[in-house]
């Protein structure tokens, strides 16, 4: 774990001898005792496996069954052998019903168990990854931690991963590599690493933790007997058993009362001076995309105010991008409106901000969106040194944008928006594949745009990310919003599909939705319970 | 779904088109014409394509019918003039050799729709992978990335509409240029990825040595039994064709045609090779309707039996 460009990718691509980068080493890397170096071709590429980040970009084949034979056919197996590997490795999988299908008909997460099967099929004995599951929905992305650490448990394949969201990864970790441009910083147990965590040198890393192990280090109710490194929740399960300890111990009673009296609002939330004038509004919208398909949205109303961010969470295939699409005028819905109130325009971001770029560096892309938005040539330039500087662009302005890291990316294409002066932004899964530092300072960044007056729609999977910044959540399913209200009445009904903390929590502080909450509450409950 | 013809091993398939194809441009006998005619559209009805068949049909009749309309307005090779059109004698050589090459033209027709039900494209590439194992993963790959880039065009145009670039409105010249414009977003992306690609490629061990082929299919007794007999099937009529039977000469004086014994052997030897896959597919269909009627027998109520005995009537 580590930053963005912190060298983790490097680092894999070294242990993994076809890629590794051209460049000049130094020092040896040793695969059971022999060099790397010096493996043999079929060796190195059979026993040593690894899976990309980008899901759709590995992929060879067009069909499923092409695509997991491939590397088999590369190493020259007899076909009853493959017949026979495929047979099984399409069983554990649960691929069988897909065989057939073409890859372009898979979910992002289904194209990913598709890559780390085909890549098992050469029965590797060191598997890498590299943020396998960083652009993967959280069901998707838990669904393929799980698989792995079947694999680990299972079959003692050792696997090395690199990973932003460890939320799941790091409980099942042996050992944690903390790694920071280019340097190892630590190398230990996840929960000795969560210790350490507290100690102040390791600060940085704390934005990484478990929420479970974050709670642990942010509540100063820790008592002396919880010093012992074993007993630090990593799950949501311990967790909830070391707080329940921890608040029976320290009121001496079951954790009754009315602790959620004490804990007023969310106090991590944007500011919101909401408007009861809509800026954006859609009536009962219906949209399909063809005349005999799906009505991807049914009868759908939302309104969007002035100063407000509503988060949008749903399902993957609810039509959440569909709605952007319909939100922003990019498609015409077959029935119902969407109006938005008069003089005003309404920007959009896409998921994957390479669409927006054509030229070849950062700054004429800023140039020629000033053009497009006839802006005069002093006023443009003005424009994009203050959108450069807002957005942290200056030293990048004159590289490539596809060399860009991907928060980089997105940020570009977002001041390319912003140069059109919208009042309304709408973006679509803003926070996939960003590191926790750059989710915050994404976040400050809308901040900024919202104290401006802006009113932005978020489409997102992210549930911490929304409880934490929106001011208003909506839940679509089934083409249509079903649920809608304030972070706190929104999560806190859910019993599944809320934040972590929250989850931990709920018996206690049903309100309580981030670390934050937990904490303001947890003093005034502490204090009284002490009185008692 | 595939079943009967279709379900059997790609090589089967392709032995019977090329045949039929070969036929229709070397035998121009006309019972022979439309002996294969007549079996190609009980195979199409066979394997359900009726349908698209009726569809397709009047474009068929449309090009298959100018050309025996054509051929004599502007052919006047041929002995027996029939009579003047605009000073232009039309000849009964021509008319008839029209008349075949309509045939011919429908036979060719139906059989590509025949053909692209039956050999679909992965089908045909795993038989030419079997002879050029790298070019035939090369086509493979190519063929993928024509409806991957078309998505991603369509996804290109939709956001790029946003900074004014959009080939459905402005001058030609802006058009195009806005049209280049896609296509290099279109081919940065792509590029980009097809490193990636290229490295996952390299990641499984591609090109350390000869490639194997997996393949879906198996050849089971019946393929090789059907590919047995379409061979020998086959291989009569075009013996007995090089040898000079069942020739058919028009230009550039009708001659009449012979049926002799040579014909007979080689007319029931290619209604043998033409019939075999029609037969195949209503052998199946046969099949699953007789089983309709005799499966589950403990649920279909046997129509008087012994449920009378509850009857009080009796």
């Amino acid at each position: 774990m580590g930053p963005s460009g912190g060298g983790k990718t490097t680092l894999l691509r070294q242990l993994k001898r076809e890629l590794t980068p051209v460049g000049t080493g130094s020092g040896v890397i040793r695969y059971a005792g022999l060099p790397l170096a010096e493996l043999p071709e079929e060796r190195a590429a059979g026993e040593i496996g690894m899976v990309f980040q980008n899901p759709e970009a590995q992929i060879v084949m067009d069909t499923v069954w092409h695509e997991l034979a491939f590397g088999m056919e590369n190493l020259g197996l007899a076909p009853q052998v493959m017949r026979s590997r495929l047979a099984e490795m399409a069983g554990l999988f649960g691929l069988e019903p897909l065989l057939y299908k073409p890859v372009h008909e898979l979910s992002g997460g289904q194209k990913q168990l598709l890559n780390l099967a085909s890549v098992l099929l050469l029965q590797p004995k060191l598997l890498l990854l590299d943020e396998p599951t960083s652009q993967l929905d959280p069901v998707a992305a838990r669904e393929f931690i799980q698989t792995l650490h079947r694999l680990n448990e299972e079959m003692s394949v050792t696997i090395i991963i690199s990973e932003h969201r460890l939320e799941e990864v790091l409980p099942l970790a042996d050992r944690v590599l903390l790694m920071e441009s280019g340097m190892l910083k630590a190398a230990c147990p996840p929960r000795e690493l969560v210790s350490k965590a507290s100690e102040g040198t390791f600060a940085a890393v704390q934005s990484y933790l478990p929420t479970a192990a974050r709670l642990y280090l942010a509540l100063p109710a820790r008592g002396k007997s919880d010093t012992l490194t074993e007993s630090i929740p990593l799950t949501v399960r311990e967790g909830k058993r070391w707080l329940h300890n921890l608040a029976s111990s320290a009121a001496g009673e079951p954790p009754g009362g009315n602790p959620a009296a004490a804990f007023g609002n969310n106090t991590a939330a944007l500011p919101h001076k909401v408007d009861s004038t809509p800026l954006l509004s859609a009536r009962e919208v219906t949209f399909r995309y063809e005349k005999e398909g799906r009505e991807v949205l049914r009868k759908l109303s939302l309104s969007l105010h002035r100063g407000e961010l509503l988060a949008i969470l749903g399902g993957n295939g609810a039509g959440k991008s569909t709605l952007l699409h319909v939100l922003s005028g990019l498609a015409k819905p077959q029935r119902g409106k969407v109006e938005l109130a008069r003089g005003i325009t309404a920007g959009f971001l896409a998921q994957n901000p390479l669409l927006y770029f054509s030229y070849d560096t950062a700054l004429e892309e800023l140039q020629h969106m000033a053009a497009f938005a006839r802006l005069a040539p002093e006023e443009a330039a003005s424009e994009i040194s203050r959108l450069a500087e807002a957005f942290e662009l200056q030293q990048v302005l004159q590289s490539h944008p596809h060399d860009l890291s991907g928060g980089q990316q997105q940020k570009l294409a977002l001041a390319m928006v912003m140069l059109l002066k919208p009042a309304v932004l709408l973006l679509d899964e803003p926070t996939k594949g960003l590191d926790p530092d750059a989710k915050v300072r994404f976040a400050g960044l809308l901040r900024q745009l919202l104290e401006q007056g802006m009113s932005i729609a978020v489409v997102t999977h992210d549930v911490e990310f929304a409880a934490r910044y929106a001011s208003r959540c909506a839940l679509l399913f089934d083409g249509s919003i079903t649920a809608e209200g304030t972070p706190a009445d929104f999560f806190s009904s859910n019993y599944f599909y809320t934040t972590a903390v929250n989850r931990m929590v709920r018996d206690i502080l049903p309100q309580a939705l981030t670390i934050e909450d937990v904490m303001t509450a947890w003093q005034g409950y502490a204090f009284r319970s002490s009185l008692l | 779904m595939s079943s009967g013809f279709r379900a059997m091993h790609p090589a089967v398939g392709l032995l019977y088109y090329a045949g039929l194809l070969l036929f229709a441009a070397l035998i121009t006998h006309p019972l022979f014409l439309i002996t294969e005619l007549a079996g190609l559209i009980l195979l199409l009805l066979l394997q359900g394509q009726g349908r698209q068949l009726l569809r397709g049909l009047p474009f068929y009749l449309l090009m298959a019918g100018s050309v025996a309309v054509l051929n004599p307005l502007f052919s006047h090779r041929g002995a027996h003039i029939l009579f003047y059109l605009w000073d232009q004698p039309i000849t009964l050589e021509a008319v008839l050799y029209g008349l075949i090459m309509m045939l011919v033209l429908l036979t060719i027709f139906l059989l590509f729709i025949s053909y692209n039900y039956t050999v679909t494209t992965d089908k045909f590439m795993y038989a030419f992978a079997a002879a050029a194992p790298k070019t035939a993963l090369l086509t493979l790959m190519a063929i993928r990335f024509v409806p991957l880039f078309q998505r991603r065009l369509r996804e290109i145009t939709l956001i790029q509409r946003f900074r004014g670039i959009d080939v459905g409105e402005g001058s030609l010249r802006k058009r195009m240029r806005d049209g280049m414009t896609l296509l290099k977003v279109l081919l940065t992306w792509s590029l980009e990825e097809a490193l990636q690609t290229g490295d996952s490629m390299k990641a499984r061990g591609y090109g350390i040595r000869r490639r194997s082929t997996y393949s879906i299919y198996k050849m089971d007794w019946l393929d090789k039994a059907v590919l047995l007999l379409l061979g020998l099937s086959g291989l009569i009529p075009l013996i007995l064709w090089l040898q000079g039977y069942g020739a058919f000469e028009i230009y550039p004086r009708m001659k009449p045609l012979v049926f002799g014994s040579g014909e007979a052997v080689m007319y029931i030897s290619f209604c043998l090779f033409v019939l075999i896959p029609p037969g195949l597919e209503g052998k199946e269909i046969w099949l699953w309707r007789s089983s309709r009627r005799k499966a589950y027998p403990s649920v279909t109520p046997e129509p008087n039996g012994t449920r009378s005995m509850s009857s009080p009537l009796r």
